[in-house]
């Protein structure tokens, strides 16, 4: 079966031609451009959301294009169970929606901060993070100023299992150190309740590749494969 | 300033006597209006080049003598072929005038110029890199402003347009206090038939205008810039535009895609001088010539004048020449991106431009009378105080060799600039192979294929300031070091000339011998020179201070294969350091000088091209081989500072022998902090140190084994005046905290 996954192009996008490179060359599966205007789920069996400053990140950050006939269209593609991925700009998109709980606030350090983090695998249930063992280690980068993560109820993210990722250590301490934004609890990416639909802060399509990581692996890719296999397992 | 015009309208003009004569005895009458703005803002220093000119001269033809170039000096970017139908643009210029004044936007819409200038090549941006130039930091809240908003400034454009800042360099210095340089350089890719002139060639063709509205904003901005700042300069900020990242954004896609469809057969950007330049240069240079009705450009406001229409420097506009076929695909493209265009009119064969306002002729006249303005043969002189300077003597040291080189790791040009490159989004692009901080270069790949390129771009003020001959060519070579450590070949080289007042014999002189110097060097080295920018009136009027001279340099570096690219950290314990290139007596504008003693002066390095070209050729063979296992090159504060830098990202020390290194009439503080041009330190794979060496002697080059790297977090160094030890893990925070603790703390 030949999948097929959509990149939406906001105006102001800025990861989109990234994401598409790695599902189309290093994955190699087919993913398409498409503009916001143009985006029609049928076709698709997930879509992601990708990371830049959509409307120029003027008001807030991904609150104009929450308001995109492509949001609606992915609101219909996350109601039927497909697979719906936010990257950075694409995670403030899901929670100005409201399919993903809580909100992005700005960096704690005053910053726009580009560098490498590491992240724990806290729930590896998820459309994104199926192919990840339970508290396994990410080396992953990060580059935005608006990413505080923030929940007026934290219980109830851990009630319902909602946190998928957290900011770590190197060794996987969790820690103040750790956290390059002031997210609330560490927490760099969640889920919906259903499970299908995620949102990070970090840049798995800069980590899918051994030549672009500091680290000599390619751990963001575990992202995308997890796409494919949640895919599959649908069918 | 003269005033010209007539009895309705006066304007004043920034030409002198003689321009003015000329003008109306070419036009045979006396300007319009509007006419006598244009002439104004094209004869600006910035515009015209009328003082560098003559000097640049001395740069070889780039495109007859490459065959590689594509488009030379002249053009709005160089552009290089690498192969496979793929190409390189890239340019470097300056904002300096406005960042002085009002840092972000200034700096911010420095990055749009630039960015434009590769885009109208018909070029996707992909990098940029940034050299700037400040007074002191410490305790100096002017400086502190300036660089706190010419960095967010940088970083808010760049990282919203998605185009990644790959690198730069910063110097501070007590001449830059008030005229900050703000230098902004980008590179762009594509293919070889996306390549697109600045030109109208085609008469038939249509001119359209795409991109924000026309404001009053920026009017005279290059004027401003071709001035030297005085008390009044901060009623100029009205001349410094505000840049719209966003509409940036959409301009770059919206112009990438009209490209692709073939139908775009010039472009330019609308940049300084506005319309008059951009219509003036496509027309002039493509032997046509074009009429169009002001009223049919869209304006932020209304009631504007023909005059301020066509001198308005609002930012993010761009003119299209499209083929007649292909206007309503064009069109359909910038729909998409809900841009605002507007067709102007059609290219004809008049070979003249002719504006109006509704039934009033506004302009009517020959587009090359504009974009050629006559040379002005400039005075140089060499300043008198520099024989006492280069005389200065190093005076007599006083502390211990450690304690020397934790002052000179924690100075504010020698420490980390991480606080900076953090807030640039450096990766975005998935290009950036080598990234900041882990090279001396920035290393990119080109996406489908095996090919990758790096930049880097700078130069040491101090040197130039004590010889600009020999700082300008000490220039070249310590760039083409920084692209040769990653592993990577030269090709082509773009410059900035950021100097004085050109009416200052004094000033000129700087400048002119720093484009000797760089001339001579690049063509040595089988460089071309593929564009360069010359900013002029760099001086602060109020502290009667002019800028060290400063010509940065921007290299371009290509190589194909992965293997070939090379980082600074040390990797593993056991291996060899080796020594390349002859240190000398040359403690002169080094920052061991400036930190320590506060003193300027001395003797400044001198460049052997012959031996850097040797060294070159020699790392770039020995690197094939795969010998090598980390290369830094040598720069300021002496080759302790280089294997620290090394010794920091993986914490490995190093012991060091230097007992019989080096020639024996130099004393201890000569051989550890001269700043000797075209040295390098390599770590080299402990198996292959038989096959090195025979290679190396081979390129008949000075070398020295000088230690080995080891486990232990400390370099251990023997064999000078005194034995001392330096503790990795106290440099490396003193490296690392310098500047968070200036720009955060209270400093």
């Amino acid at each position: 079966m030949s999948i097929r996954i959509a990149v939406i192009q906001f105006p102001g996008s800025n990861c989109d031609r990234d994401a598409t490179h790695i599902l189309n060359n290093v994955i190699g599966i087919q993913a398409d451009l498409i503009w916001h205007t143009n985006f029609k789920e049928r076709k698709y069996d997930g879509c992601i959301l990708p990371g830049g400053f959509s409307f120029g990140d003027y008001l807030r950050g991904g609150i104009i294009a929450a308001h995109s006939p492509a949001v609606k269209e992915a609101e219909i593609m996350i109601k039927d169970g497909r697979p719906v991925l936010g990257i950075c700009n694409g995670f403030q998109i899901l929670t100005e929606a409201e399919f993903l709980p809580g909100a992005l606030l700005r960096n704690d350090t005053l910053k726009f901060e580009c560098r490498w983090v590491h992240l724990r695998v806290e729930n590896n249930e998820t459309a994104f993070s199926n192919q990840m063992k339970k508290n396994e280690i990410i080396d992953i980068p990060i580059a935005h100023s608006e990413g505080r993560y923030f929940h007026d109820n934290l219980k109830e993210l851990y009630d319902n299992d909602q946190i998928v990722f957290k900011y770590v250590s190197k060794k996987g301490l969790l820690n103040e150190e750790s956290n390059p934004n002031g997210s609330f609890d560490n927490i760099a990416g969640v889920c919906n309740l259903e499970r299908n639909c995620v949102g990070l802060m970090p840049h798995p399509e800069r980590a899918s590749e051994e030549i672009l990581n500091p680290f000599k692996n390619a751990h963001g890719i575990k992202l995308f494969k997890s796409m494919v296999n949640f895919i599959k397992s649908r069918i | 300033m003269p005033i010209v015009g007539n009895e309705r309208d006066t304007v004043e003009v920034a030409l002198t006597e003689r321009e003015i004569e000329r003008i109306k005895s070419i036009l045979g009458r006396d300007p319009y209006i509007t006419e006598w703005g244009m002439f104004d803002v094209m004869g600006s220093e910035h515009c015209s080049y009328k003082s560098s000119r003559p000097k640049l001269k001395l740069f070889e033809p780039a495109e007859e003598n490459y065959d590689y170039v594509l488009a030379g000096p002249g053009q709005d970017a160089g552009v290089v072929d690498i192969g496979d139908d793929y190409c390189i643009a890239f340019r470097i210029e300056s904002h300096n005038h406005p960042s002085a004044i009002e840092p972000y936007h200034g700096a911010a819409t420095g990055i749009g110029g630039i960015i434009r200038d590769i885009l109208c090549m018909g070029m996707f941006p992909i990098a940029l890199l940034d050299p700037l130039r400040f007074g002191r930091l410490k305790n100096n809240s002017h400086s502190q402003w300036l660089l706190k908003y010419v960095v967010k400034g940088i970083a808010d454009y760049g990282n919203c347009t998605g185009i990644p800042t790959i690198g730069g360099e910063v110097e501070f210095d007590h001449s830059f206090e008030n005229n900050c340089l703000v230098n902004v350089a980008c590179i762009g890719v594509g293919k070889v038939e996306d390549f697109t002139p600045s030109r109208a060639s085609k008469p038939g063709d249509y001119a359209v205008l795409m991109g924000n509205s026309t404001g009053r904003d920026g009017i005279h901005g290059v004027t401003f810039a071709s001035r030297t700042l005085t008390e009044q300069s901060e009623s100029d900020r009205p001349a410094v535009q505000i840049g719209d990242p966003f509409s940036k954004k959409l301009i770059i896609e919206a112009t990438i895609e009209a490209v692709k469809t073939g139908y775009v057969r010039g472009l330019k950007d609308l940049g300084g001088g506005g319309l008059s330049c951009a219509s003036s240069e496509l027309t002039g240079d493509g032997g046509t010539g074009i009429e169009f009705d002001v009223n049919k450009i869209f304006t932020r406001e209304p009631n504007m004048t023909p005059f301020e229409i066509m001198l308005s420097e609002s930012q993010e506009r761009m003119m299209f020449i499209v083929k007649a076929e292909g206007l309503e695909t064009i069109l359909e493209i910038f729909k998409k991106y809900e841009t605002p265009y507007a067709v102007l009119g059609k290219i004809n064969d008049s070979k003249l431009l002719r504006i109006t306002d509704a039934d009033n002729m506004v302009v009517e006249l020959d587009p090359t009378l504009l974009s050629d303005f006559p040379a002005i043969i400039r005075e140089e002189k060499r300043p008198d105080f520099l024989d006492d300077l280069i005389n200065q003597k190093t005076p007599e040291r006083s502390l211990k060799f450690d304690e020397i080189i934790y002052r000179l790791i924690a100075s504010e040009n020698i420490c980390s600039k991480e606080w900076i490159y953090r807030q640039y989004d450096h990766e975005v692009g998935v290009r950036s192979v080598v990234k900041c901080g882990d090279g001396d270069s920035g290393v990119l790949r080109i996406i489908g294929t095996n090919k990758y390129i790096s930049a880097s771009a700078g130069c040491n003020s101090k040197h130039c300031f004590l010889d600009p001959y020999e700082g300008a060519k000490g220039a070249v070579v310590e760039i083409g070091c920084n692209i040769i450590s990653n592993g990577l070949k030269p090709i082509a080289m773009v410059n900035c000339c950021n100097f004085g007042n050109p009416e200052k014999p004094t000033s000129f002189w700087y400048f002119s011998e720093c484009v000797k110097g760089m001339a001579d060097s690049i063509k040595f080295l089988n460089i071309p020179c593929v564009g360069g920018n010359v900013s002029f009136y760099n001086e602060d009027e109020v502290l009667q201070k002019v800028i060290k001279p400063t010509p940065i340099i921007m290299l371009l570096g290509y190589i194909e294969g992965q293997e070939n690219i090379i980082t600074l950290p040390f990797k593993k314990s056991g291996n060899p350091i080796f020594l390349i290139g002859e240190t000398k007596n040359e403690l002169g504008g080094s920052e061991y000088h400036s930190v320590i003693y506060n003193i300027e002066g001395g003797t400044p390095p001198k460049v052997n091209l012959d031996f850097a070209k040797r060294t070159w050729d020699f790392l770039l063979d020995v690197n094939k081989k795969g010998y090598i296992k980390s290369i830094h090159d040598v720069n300021k504060g002496g080759f302790l500072i280089t294997i620290l830098e090394m010794s920091f990202p993986n914490e490995l020390g190093a012991d060091l022998n230097l007992y019989d290194c080096f020639d024996k009439d130099l004393t201890s503080e000569q051989i550890v902090f001269s700043e000797s041009v075209g040295r390098f330190i390599i770590e080299v794979d402990a198996d292959k140190i038989k096959e090195f060496i025979v290679l190396i002697k081979k390129y008949k080059l000075y070398f020295k084994e000088i230690g080995v790297i080891t486990e232990e977090k400390q370099i251990m160094i023997k064999g000078l005046e005194e034995n001392f030890n330096l503790d990795i893990m106290k440099a490396k925070n003193l490296f690392n905290s310098t500047l968070p603790r200036i720009m955060e703390g209270d400093m």
